[in-house]
């Protein structure tokens, strides 16, 4: 390696010299802290949303409660229709479970605009909030979000690639290559020093973008949890940089004319980034689609006319959806519990299809875990998904976590209906909170784990297949 | 003169490898993308086709019940595909594929696609329209780029401009040779899918929207070529031109779209969805007006009575409570109509902002043109829920009308038969003609041509100035 600390210290010398260089590396800093800041101001408004979701919901619990309370302190003729846990659980309360925004949640905004971030939870069957949708002009969710994950993966490669595409083969063009080989420096060396100096100063600006991003974005820096995920977010980054570094210096090493250079590697860029990610994303589909939710919609009608049709034979239907015209003296939870007939007669007939949603989800889910392994730009999304919490995954443990609240929180309410028992005052306190059991960084790690291998593995693999070309590599 | 140098260029690209490779990958997922396009649109047309059938018969097939009862059970609408809808999906993904028509409520458009699919697909849908989109200028980038300044470099430049060839004339025969190497490549899949479309079912009506796609792609087509010839007669060597020209598509292509997003959800934004649903659950209880709705049909019943002469409404020779419920429904479609009315304003805003961009992103100008043809664009969905809420409002107020006129006053066991349900009109989604389409598309057009006609003059210009540097 004759050769690899004076060939860095002179590129050190250029670089810093060079206007065009940190023209660039300035404009990046700018677009991530760009992309920071609006990263920041969409999750600021996710955490705002989420957190006052349940406070109207609080206000009528309590004013609920404390009709209980008044009626239990004077309990004089019918108890007040709080008391009744049909009207409660089945048409008055219902309870928001919020997903809160993980540390790092601002620097990739993944799948948070598609997947709901809350559900809003009643006795009734679960399919009724499942699909309930957020308020967003379409437009916007097809463009996608200008975050810190966008600037990573889609335009930080573009930089390298401007900045590396004719790292050996202007040497060559100008004729200085065979000055320096004439020096007696190994060839090696001289592509390793000169890709060094770059790597280095790369390495800096992403550790200063990423410090900037997470000073911009997060509220509170004295977390633990933010900081091992930090140190996982600019592994992933650190890698998918080093990977586009070393594919140029593979590029190089093919012996071309610049332009040729550039052009290759603008064709990677395409395929990586733009080719591999919509074929793998429709091998996934085609091969795992998801089961048809129209047949969902009318297999659900058809067992809800069933019902109801039961339900008719023994009670007026026309009461059924205005239980208020049945007069005074109709028993609240002898209907409700007929609400509940039929609820899960629905529920019955869905459950095949909404376990066969789930099951496609996971195995489609499964391709794709297998065939990012494709492209280095769909691990580092993975990945950064992974850390930021916006990725599928944790949006299905969400759902998944939800579903098992709904139980508990349907539980409460109709153990009480079938029992013919009413609500106590005290009893309100006992109505179960949702809390999302969040992921550790253990868990976050081996999420993160798959990809971040997959691209150490690519970068090391390309690294040293180019390194070894070098010494071959012709000076004229 | 331009037909020589336009032959020559041809010929040079034809046999030249260097976009063999940017030319294969187009031609693959062009391929690739229409012929799973023609596969989708026959499954999901089947099969939106037959659910719309099936959720007719439930409704006709309902037993004895109560009109409004019928009118809670509702329908749904199911939003019909076209061919092009797969040629381009737009917003198809991220919006809902049916809505539940029922009484008392507008709902949104449920089931949208982008639920069933991982993050992977925010990345982009291999379609046509993304192909043409990202891929095409890429290789007419690649094509053109080493027009002036590599005819320069390689010292061809001189002797071309010596034999009388003035540079106005090379720039448009390059352009001409360029654009006829372009319609091998790419001409027979485009024409290939204009024939499927033909042949699909439902498709001929759809062959103008085609071709005016067509139209388009090539427009975009030739904006990205005039603007790489006017940057490579400008530009000293052929490296720079194409790292001027890549750096140019990337930021138009994939920077703007997202800024022009979230710069949108900045300045113009949307309700969240539970404070939406709040603001018209209140507007619903206290009257859109102020006046609660129990005045309102208070002062209805003193209108009726007074109309038929009677005292209670048990002397009425209608059943009141069908004027009730009618006249609730009316009272929330006013709500409704306030409130979808406001935030199809904010989308309109978003949108609005989106053209602005598309002036300097000739990429957005062509999606917004493209998905607007193509049926999957917000304005198309819009129509199909309004026209889906139109329908509810109907069936609706039919169920109401016949509670009214067909019962005895206060008569609330009364209930109606098959015949009933059986005599409301099916819904079918009635697309705006190509016509309507094309005058939405003012603007997009607009700004395309605005990039065409600048893209010409700039290349003109810069090859004009050719002739000077060498003199």
């Amino acid at each position: 390696m004759k050769g690899f600390g004076s060939v860095f210290t002179q590129e050190w010398v250029i670089l810093k010299h060079n206007p065009a260089w940190w023209l660039s590396l300035g404009l990046l800093l700018v677009l991530t802290v760009l992309a920071a800041l609006n990263g920041a101001a969409r999750t600021e408004q996710l955490a705002g949303m989420g957190g006052g979701l349940n406070q109207d919901e609080m206000v009528t619990q309590n004013a609920l409660k404390a009709s209980v309370e008044r009626w239990e302190a004077n309990p004089e003729g019918n108890p007040p229709p709080a008391a009744s846990p049909g009207a409660l659980g089945m048409s008055v309360l219902s309870h928001y479970a919020v997903l809160p925004p993980t540390p790092l949640a601002s620097l990739s905004i993944g799948q948070t605009d598609v997947q709901p971030t809350y559900y809003k939870v009643t006795a009734h069957p679960a399919l009724t909030f499942l699909n309930a949708t957020e308020i967003q002009n379409p437009l916007n969710v097809l463009a996608g979000s200008f975050d810190v994950a966008f600037v990573i993966v889609f335009l930080l490669p573009i930089f390298i690639v401007a900045l590396m595409f004719d790292l050996m083969s202007k040497e060559k063009e100008r004729g200085t290559l065979s000055l320096v080989a004439a020096h007696g420096v190994s060839k090696t060396a001289f592509i390793l020093a000169k890709g060094a100096a770059r790597a280095l100063m790369i390495f800096v600006l992403l550790l200063a973008v990423g410090l900037a991003a997470v000073v911009i974005t997060e509220p509170s820096l004295a977390d633990g949890v933010l900081w091992a995920r930090f140190g996982l977010w600019f592994v992933t980054v650190t890698l998918y940089a080093f990977f586009w570094f070393a594919l140029a210096l593979f590029v190089n090493a093919l012996n071309k004319p610049s332009v040729t250079n550039g052009i290759i590697l603008a064709n990677l860029w395409l395929v990586f980034v733009v080719v591999i990610p919509a074929l793998v994303n429709i091998a996934a589909t085609t091969i795992y689609p998801a089961p048809s939710r129209v047949e969902l919609t009318t297999e659900m009608r058809e067992a809800t006319e069933i019902a109801d049709q039961e339900a008719a034979e023994s009670r007026e239907a026309y009461f059924f959806d205005h239980p208020e015209l049945a007069g005074e003296d109709a028993n609240a939870d002898q209907f409700y519990l007929q609400v509940l007939a039929t609820d899960s007669a629905v529920e019955r007939a869905v459950e095949p299809l909404l376990e066969e949603f789930s099951l496609q989800a996971e195995r489609r889910q499964g391709v794709v875990d297998l065939l990012q392994f494709v492209s280095p730009a769909i691990m580092t999304q993975n990945a950064l998904n992974a850390i930021s919490g916006t990725g599928s995954e944790r949006f299905a443990d969400f759902t998944a976590q939800v579903l098992t609240f709904h139980e508990n929180w349907r539980g409460f309410f109709t153990n009480r209906i079938v029992k013919g028992t009413q609500m106590t005052a005290a009893e309100f306190d006992d109505i179960p909170v949702f809390a999302y059991e969040d992921w550790t960084v253990s868990d976050v790690l081996s999420g993160a784990a798959g990809p971040v291998t997959g691209l150490a593995l690519f970068v090391l693999v390309l690294a040293v297949w180019s390194t070894r070309r070098y010494s071959s590599y012709p000076v004229v | 003169m331009i037909l020589t140098v336009a032959g020559k260029e041809f010929k040079e690209i034809i046999r030249d490898g260097r976009i063999k490779w940017s030319a294969a990958i187009l031609a693959i997922m062009l391929v690739a993308a229409l012929s799973t396009a023609a596969q989708r649109f026959a499954d999901i047309s089947a099969e939106r086709a037959s659910a719309q059938e099936v959720v007719n018969a439930q409704f006709a097939a309902q037993g004895e019940k109560n009109p409004h009862a019928a009118a809670h059970y509702g329908l749904y609408a199911f939003k019909p595909v076209t061919p092009l809808s797969f040629f381009d999906t737009g917003i198809s993904s991220y919006t809902g594929v049916s809505i539940w028509l029922e009484a008392h409520k507008k709902n949104d458009a449920e089931g949208e696609p982008a639920r069933d699919t991982t993050a992977i697909a925010r990345f982009g849908e291999l379609t046509a329209a993304f192909t043409l989109q990202m891929l095409l200028p890429l290789l007419v980038i690649l094509l053109a780029f080493p027009a002036f300044a590599g005819e320069r470099e390689a010292g061809t430049l001189r002797q071309v401009l010596s034999m009388q060839v003035s540079p106005v004339q090379l720039l448009f025969g390059k352009a001409l040779g360029a654009m006829a190497a372009l319609a091998v490549f790419i001409g027979p899949i485009l024409l290939l899918g204009l024939i499927g479309l033909l042949i699909a079912p439902g498709g001929a009506a759809y062959i103008g929207h085609g071709v005016t796609i067509v139209l388009i792609y090539t427009i975009y087509a030739m904006i990205f070529l005039f603007l790489t010839l006017a940057v490579s007669a400008n530009l000293k060597s052929a490296q720079a031109t194409l790292v001027a020209m890549v750096g140019f598509w990337a930021v138009s292509s994939f920077v703007l779209p997202r800024a022009a997003s979230d710069l949108s959800r900045l300045l113009y934004p949307t309700p969240t969805a539970v404070a939406f649903d709040k603001a018209v659950e209140e507007a619903i209880q206290s009257g859109i007006d102020g006046v609660s709705p129990a005045t309102r049909i208070q002062q209805r019943q003193e209108q009726t009575l007074a109309l038929y002469d009677a005292e209670s409404v048990d002397e009425l020779p209608i059943n009141f409570q069908g004027v009730i419920f009618d006249l609730q429904e009316k009272l929330d479609n006013e709500v409704f109509d306030k409130f979808y009315g406001d935030l199809h304003n904010i989308f309109e805003q978003q949108t609005g902002l989106h053209q602005a961009f598309s002036v300097g992103s000739p990429r957005m100008a062509v999606q917004l043109a493209s998905m607007e043809l193509s049926g999957t664009s917000l304005n198309h969905h819009i129509d199909f829920t309004e026209q889906a809420e139109q329908y509810r409002r109907e069936l609706i107020e039919g169920m109401n009308r016949d509670i009214t006129f067909n019962s005895a006053a206060g008569q609330a066991d009364y209930r109606a038969g098959p015949e009933l349900w059986a005599s409301v009109d099916r819904f079918a989604y009635d697309p705006p003609p190509l016509g309507a389409i094309l005058t939405r598309l003012g603007p997009s057009f607009m700004v395309m041509f605005l990039w065409l006609a600048l893209s010409i003059v700039a290349g003109y210009l810069a090859s004009r100035k050719v002739k000077v540097t060498l003199g």
